[in-house]
């Protein structure tokens, strides 16, 4: 029996190490991005507001239960030494982080483990003088490599800054809490890995339960319960009030969980076969609905999950904009930078009460959110018109169009999906946006029919993005990198148009650049002109047309 | 005469400098089983893919039941069905969810010929496609053809992934088509898959058709292998025309000869008094190697 436990975790080392070099760039990325993200912004917000008091006004702006429950509390503001900057950077960032370093592990975990089930890789090392739980091991122990990387740049990267108020055993603590999250999530998503027989059931488990512990935080955090937010990891971390009180003991108990729950995965991969879970597959239809079965049909099959996603996703988005609306004139009223981003003259606000400057303000932020929010909608509808391309790389194409199904008809079901989700899009932010602010503002200055007329006038221009990748993936099918290029460049331009100046034809290649900013009230903003629209509406026809022309005539590329 | 099913003139199919098809000449008359054989990468699939209008043919033309493969494809996938050597599905659709799919981007769905396929593939349509074996795939896009109502099959290396069993399903299922009078073009590498079911065969190599023909003609135009004891020791038989590979152990002589020379040979033979004779026909696998090893015809 002594053989029993070594024997388990056998080779575990040398399998770790060979995780770490073939998973190489995916760490780093990670890793990189992530220091970068922590480290960069530190110093911001000491430059955006250099005082205590500038600060206690944003938090308080932030104050809300709604807030609260998205970012999480913010701790110090009665401190005996000031509020530091410290507490508002880690109430800003904590949590979001967290989520993006889970995430982070998840994918890691997963791919680790019954990704290599699945493709058969796990049975080959199986087979080769290697502990049963050796796998499982490595990838523990190569993601606490990867968190431990994580949080010790972390800690540094934000301590080298040397921003006042955020100092050196905050920054490190900031940077354990965050490594100790992340090793936590993995270990969920190991037991999640155990449970589900198929890597994308034990992500989307892992994910849902991500979801789920963000939610029972955000409950605790508004309602001002601890014990229900501490339930969740994020609550926990955000307990450690760093930079204000740095308390340890949240990370001794994150790190007691998170033996706790590697040990569950242990147990549970022990006991289980290679390439099966607990949680038996559930048979599906052994026949398919009536409603799959026709091209258009199978195109909604295809896409319905990943729209109804982006749709929801959108609508709350929008939503929890709208909720900041009614604390924003205080927040910016005074911030010549801010009022220049969203495009208002100083000198507008000089000389008004200031109901009326808060209706300017409002209208005009909602106007800069309104472009921001459909670039955002427009990467769903590229999404689905690029689908028949995807298809035709994994050879599913083939399937379709070697029955009695033309070119045009197989393409026709995704690109009308991408026309019809563009305009569920714009109505699904107005909603969003409108549904919060109704409730939120005391008067509220919005005009619903004003607010949806200033989301469809964006339409032409999604309109050209979708023909854009419609005509790339019939002409240069290889070539479908240069729509999201394309799509960067636009956003790019979208961001900066209005605090650089750039050459009018530079400007002018983005669709973008010839929709009016309309005004959601009834105060007057953009002027509505039909030309350019209609130009626009004329331009994606003909980029479509082109598209399915070019489409009908080349080869089906599969595999290429 | 009867009709062609297939009909392939000319064609040429390139792919920027590389040449996949060379000039190929091919007809398949209506109802005829034809197998196709060459090793991969030779252009087999790239035919198929020709004939199906997915890919248009450079040089040269495509007809399908005198249709032109690229312009009239939906018109000719009206009548045919189709089976991929490599089978890719849907992760997250079920099995019967795809066989469905399948057959009704066709046509009429027969639910009585579907249910039978399901039972004698013995595949569970309840499942995602994720979790199933190569195997298992082809196994649905075969139950989908087959299940479907159609004139001619054009199947590509269908049974690469299937066990021996399924494989004797698959042929009884070509075989009840044939006697139905349907058409099968059958890509394959299994040479005794062909060599049971094929009515003719064409062998291609690096984008070129080396050979068409039935098998008895291909076997006539090659050489048999004789195994023959005589009475007589038979003497000076290594200067005769047409002997190849002679061994000879006294009264004993193994030895290939070319079919047209068979005559002479046997003559002089008979003249030392044959005790045993044995004669073998080259096998498919013979003809094969002999096109790949030698590259003669």
């Amino acid at each position: 029996m002594r053989n029993m436990f070594t024997g388990n975790f056998e080779n575990s080392v040398n399998l770790m190490r060979s995780m770490l070099k073939r998973d190489k760039m995916y760490i780093i990325i990670w890793v990189v991005l992530l220091v970068a993200f922590s480290a960069l912004l530190a110093p911001g917000v000491n430059a955006m507001f250099p005082d205590e008091e500038a600060r206690l006004t944003v938090v308080q702006i932030y104050d809300n239960p709604l807030m609260i429950s998205m970012m999480g509390p913010i701790y110090g503001k009665d401190a005996p030494g000031g509020f530091p900057a410290g507490a508002m950077y880690s109430g800003f960032m904590l949590v979001w982080v967290i989520l993006a370093v889970s995430v982070m592990n998840l994918f890691y975990v997963v791919r680790n483990t019954r990704g290599d089930e699945e493709r058969g890789r796990a049975e080959v090392v199986r087979s080769l003088p290697v502990g049963r739980l050796a796998n499982l091991n490595a990838t523990m122990l190569s993601a606490l490599i990867m968190n431990t990387a994580l949080g010790l740049f972390t800690g540094l990267g934000i301590a080298v800054m040397g921003v006042e108020g955020i100092g050196f055993g905050g920054s490190m603590l900031y940077g354990l809490v965050l490594g100790l999250s992340g090793q936590i999530f993995a270990a969920i998503t190991a037991v999640f890995c155990q449970l589900s027989a198929s890597p994308s059931g034990a992500a989307s488990l892992s994910g849902i339960t991500l979801g789920a512990l963000y939610m029972v935080r955000g409950a605790g955090d508004s309602a001002g319960n601890d014990f229900l937010a501490c339930l969740s990891p994020m609550g926990l971390a955000s307990r450690s009030q760093i930079y204000v009180e740095n308390y340890i003991w949240p990370s001794l108990v994150i790190i007691l969980l998170t033996v706790i729950i590697t040990a569950l995965a242990f147990r549970l991969n022990t006991i289980r076969d290679l390439g099966q879970g607990f949680i038996a597959a559930k048979p599906g239809r052994a026949e398919a609905k009536k409603s799959m079965l026709s091209p258009f049909g199978l195109s909604w099959r295809l896409l319905r999950t990943g729209l109804i996603a982006w749709v929801i996703i959108m609508f709350m988005t929008a939503a929890s904009y709208g909720s900041v609306l009614g604390d924003l004139p205080k927040f910016i009223g005074d911030s010549p930078e801010y009022l220049q981003v969203i495009g208002i003259p100083e000198a507008m606000l000089d000389v008004m009460s200031d109901d009326a400057k808060a209706e300017i303000i409002v209208t005009y932020f909602m106007a800069f959110i309104s472009m921001m929010m459909t670039l955002v909608c427009i990467v769903p509808a590229i999404l689905a018109a690029m689908k028949p391309r995807s298809e035709e790389r994994e050879g599913r194409a083939e399937h379709i169009i070697a029955r009695v199904v033309s070119r045009w008809k197989y393409m026709c079901g995704f690109v009308t999906l991408a026309f019809i989700l563009s305009v569920i899009m714009q109505f699904a932010v107005a909603f969003g946006l409108y549904s919060v602010t109704e409730s939120i503002l005391e008067t509220n200055p919005i005009v619903f029919s004003e607010l949806l007329k200033a989301y469809l006038v964006y339409l032409p221009a999604v309109w050209v993005m979708i023909g854009f990748a419609v005509f790339i993936t019939g002409l240069l099918p290889k070539a479908s990198s240069a729509v999201w290029g394309f799509y960067g460049f636009v956003a790019f331009l979208s961001f900066i148009g209005g605090m650089v100046d750039l050459p009018e034809v530079i400007k002018g290649i983005s669709p973008m650049h010839h929709i009016p900013q309309l005004s959601p009230t009834q105060l007057p903003l953009g002027e509505l002109s039909y030309p350019p629209l209609i130009i626009l509406t004329v331009i994606a026809a003909v980029l479509t047309v082109a598209g399915f022309y070019f489409y009908g005539k080349r080869d089906t590329l599969t595999g290429m | 005469m009867s009709k062609a099913s297939l009909e392939i003139t000319n064609l040429t199919k390139k792919f920027g400098k590389f040449t996949a098809l060379n000039d190929i000449n091919l007809k398949v008359t209506e109802g005829e089983v034809f197998g196709y054989i060459g090793p991969n990468g030779a252009g087999k699939t790239t035919t198929i893919r020709v004939l199906l209008g997915i890919l248009q043919a450079t040089k040269g033309q495509a007809k399908v039941f005198g249709l032109d493969a690229w312009k009239d494809a939906v018109e000719i996938h009206k009548r045919i069905a189709y089976v991929p050597g490599d089978v890719n599905l849907w992760p997250n659709m079920t099995g019967g969810e795809v066989i469905d799919l399948f057959v009704s981007l066709r046509g009429k769905h027969n639910k009585t010929r579907r249910e039978k396929l399901l039972k004698d593939f013995d595949l569970d349509p309840t499942k995602k496609c994720r979790t199933y074996s190569k195997g298992n795939r082809q196994k649905v896009a075969l139950i989908a053809a087959f299940a479907s109502d159609a004139d001619l099959f054009i199947l590509d290396e269908p049974t690469s992934g299937l066990d021996p069993l399924m494989e004797q399903i698959f042929q009884e299922c070509v075989l009840e088509q044939k006697n139905n009078g349907k058409g099968v073009f059958l890509s394959s590498h299994i040479l005794s898959e062909v060599e049971r079911l094929c009515d003719r065969v064409g062998i291609i190599r690096e984008g070129k058709l080396v050979e068409t023909g039935t098998l008895a003609e291909m076997r006539h135009l090659t050489r048999n292998t004789i195994h023959v004891e005589t009475e007589k020791i038979v003497e000076g038989f290594e200067s005769f025309k047409g002997i190849f590979d002679l061994k000879q152990k006294q009264n004993i002589l193994t030895f290939q000869v070319d079919g047209n020379e068979i005559g002479a040979v046997m003559a002089h033979l008979t003249q030392h008094n044959i005790k045993k004779l044995e004669s073998t026909p080259p096998t498919l696998e013979d003809l094969f190697m002999l096109h790949y090893d030698t590259k003669g015809g």
